[in-house]
């Protein structure tokens, strides 16, 4: 469904994509990334926004840049909010539907139909300026479904939701697709594994991984995390973890810092905490490893590089 | 058919965004000024010749209002949708590019000209000759031919520097039509300021009563190799800018 080869993207000298090769099947896609990795960019290249300055870009059998025919099968919903101010959700769905070259009694009705599926009801025909951020994101969505694509593209839409426009909007988005294809795009890895898709993540422009949710975690599960001990007697302290094998490697820093690189970071904290109390050590401190995404990132790319902690 | 309903639909859409009550206010008042320039002139010099004042108007109306009318509808074809955000909605759409250029333009062309024709019908009433249809038809032809050239002209600045398109215009607009315009070379015959000029000249029948400098400044065709020349220099202005927009990509950071 969406295959890229050695794809890279400049603007001038600024790297949006380095090097991209991935292959999604039909089915959910979930991309993965901190802001200003690349995700934006990807999704440019995949929707014809953007072409790509080396290697090729292919969405439902050929190239999407110029191409009518694929631009037909698909929907796209951007992250940035719509500015559009004066026209009423209906006349915006209404003139995107009629823009993907439907004649406006048929833009009209499938407007309708799509404003309905996701919950936008009366609010419709309100000016878009009226609307809140959540209701806005509700009649983008909207606007990316209503000419009923192959493909469905999200950028960040689960963005400035609360928790029960979100709810509602992954219901809809998982029930698109259960029948059709779907890639999306977030900074938060809960809101990927909430449509059960497949993973793709990208740092820094890099695909750094790919595959399931499953896939990715025994990924990061298999490069060794850090702890930080900070404690009156480290050289004790790492005699212990030495001799409970826990420890990959173990570092000093400073005076009372230890380092433990584990593949299990809480089995090490409890033991930590045993020995400190067992030998009487006065722990300062212990700090896992970054749970964050971002820390996932890092792990990811350590792991990307061949570099251990 | 589909590239005609999406041109349908961009023009119709922006046509609502230009028919805004402070828009249309700005445009009202732009549309009398030509007429209460024609009656402060006539106060002061009641008697004033009637050729004066046909060029007077066509000054201010042709090229005047309808340049300023198109700087305001033409140049932020493409800059707009990048402010509004709604640029990655359009383009991912089958031909969205070429849809928003020439719906743009068609709803340019028809909001410019019909304040123009608003300032025509206040400027004759102004000058005294409102019961000369054969002067409004003239007058009003050349208002349709100006925009129809001079927005076709202003789509190049649109999509080549889009953030910066009114100073690009106004740029254009000042060397192009006002510069080369009025250089007695061949560069001059790219202009439409040449073409609505000879037009003019030919049908207020003033050929014979130029003085001979000002023949220089006119090209000596008739009148239907004029408009043939304006449409076809308009429709090239035209595929040249989409085929630019077509290739146009813009970083995402562009778009707020």
């Amino acid at each position: 469904m969406i295959s890229l080869e050695h794809v890279t993207k400049l603007y001038g000298t600024v790297i949006g994509v380095n090097d991209v090769t991935v292959d999604l099947g039909a089915g959910a896609h979930g991309l993965l990334g901190p802001n200003g990795a690349g995700k934006t960019t990807l999704l440019g290249l995949v929707t014809g926004q953007l072409r790509p300055t080396m290697g090729r870009v292919t969405v439902l059998g050929a190239p999407p840049f110029g191409n009518p025919r694929v631009l037909a099968r698909i929907g796209y919903c951007p992250a940035s909010d719509l500015g559009e101010r004066r026209a009423t959700a209906r006349e915006w769905v209404t003139y995107l539907v009629r823009l993907s070259g439907r004649h406006p009694r048929e833009a009209r009705l499938r407007a309708d139909r799509a404003l309905e599926q996701v919950g936008l009801g009366a609010a419709a025909r309100r000016p878009l300026g009226t609307l809140s951020k959540g209701t806005r994101q509700r009649a983008k969505l909207a606007g990316a479904i209503a000419h009923d694509p192959d493909l469905l593209v999200l950028d960040e839409p689960f963005v400035g939701l609360d928790p029960v426009a979100r709810h509602d909007l992954v219901s809809l988005v998982r029930g698109w697709a259960g029948s059709r294809s779907l890639l999306v795009a977030s900074h938060l890895l809960h809101e990927i594994e909430a449509l059960d898709a497949g993973l793709a993540v990208i740092l820094g422009g890099r695909l750094v991984a790919s595959g399931d949710a499953r896939e990715i975690r025994d990924l990061v599960d298999a490069v060794p995390a850090e702890v930080r001990i900070a404690c009156d007697d480290p050289r004790r302290m790492a005699q212990a973890l030495c001799g409970s094998g826990l420890a990959d490697s173990l570092r000093f820093e400073g005076r009372d810092g230890l380092v433990v690189g584990t593949h299990r970071p809480r089995d090490v904290a409890e033991l930590v905490a045993a020995t400190a109390h067992d030998a009487g050590i006065v722990t300062s401190r212990i700090t896992a490893g970054d749970q964050t995404l971002e820390g996932v990132f890092d792990r990811l790319v350590q792991l990307h590089r061949g570099v251990g902690p | 058919m589909s590239a005609v309903t999406g041109i349908a639909a961009v023009a119709r859409f922006q046509l609502r965004r230009l028919v805004t009550p402070q828009r249309l206010t700005l445009g009202l008042v732009g549309a009398a000024f030509p007429a209460a320039l024609v009656l402060a002139v006539r106060r002061i010099e009641p008697e004033i010749d009637r050729n004066v004042l046909v060029a007077l108007i066509y000054a201010l109306i042709p090229e005047a209002v309808c340049m300023l009318g198109l700087l305001v509808s033409m140049c932020p074809a493409v800059a707009d949708e990048l402010e509004r955000g709604t640029w990655p909605h359009v383009v991912v759409r089958p031909r969205g590019r070429r849809s928003l250029l020439v719906g743009t333009f068609i709803a340019a062309v028809a909001w410019t000209a019909g304040i123009a024709m608003v300032a025509l019908a206040l400027a004759l009433a102004a000058a005294g000759l409102g019961g000369s249809p054969g002067l409004a038809a003239m007058f009003a032809a050349l208002i349709i031919l100006s925009c129809l050239g001079r927005a076709a002209l202003f789509a190049l600045p649109a999509v080549i520097v889009p953030k910066r398109a009114l100073v690009a215009s106004v740029g254009v607009a000042v060397v192009v039509e006002y510069l080369a315009g009025f250089l007695p070379a061949v560069v001059n015959q790219l202009t439409v300021s040449l073409r609505l000029r000879s037009m003019l000249v030919d049908w207020m029948a003033w050929r014979r009563v130029l003085p001979a400098e000002f023949r220089l400044i006119i090209d000596d065709r008739p009148p239907w190799m004029q408009i043939a020349a304006l449409l076809l220099l308009a429709a090239t202005l035209l595929v040249v800018a989409t085929l630019i927009l077509e290739r146009r990509q813009f970083p995402p950071s562009a778009e707020s």
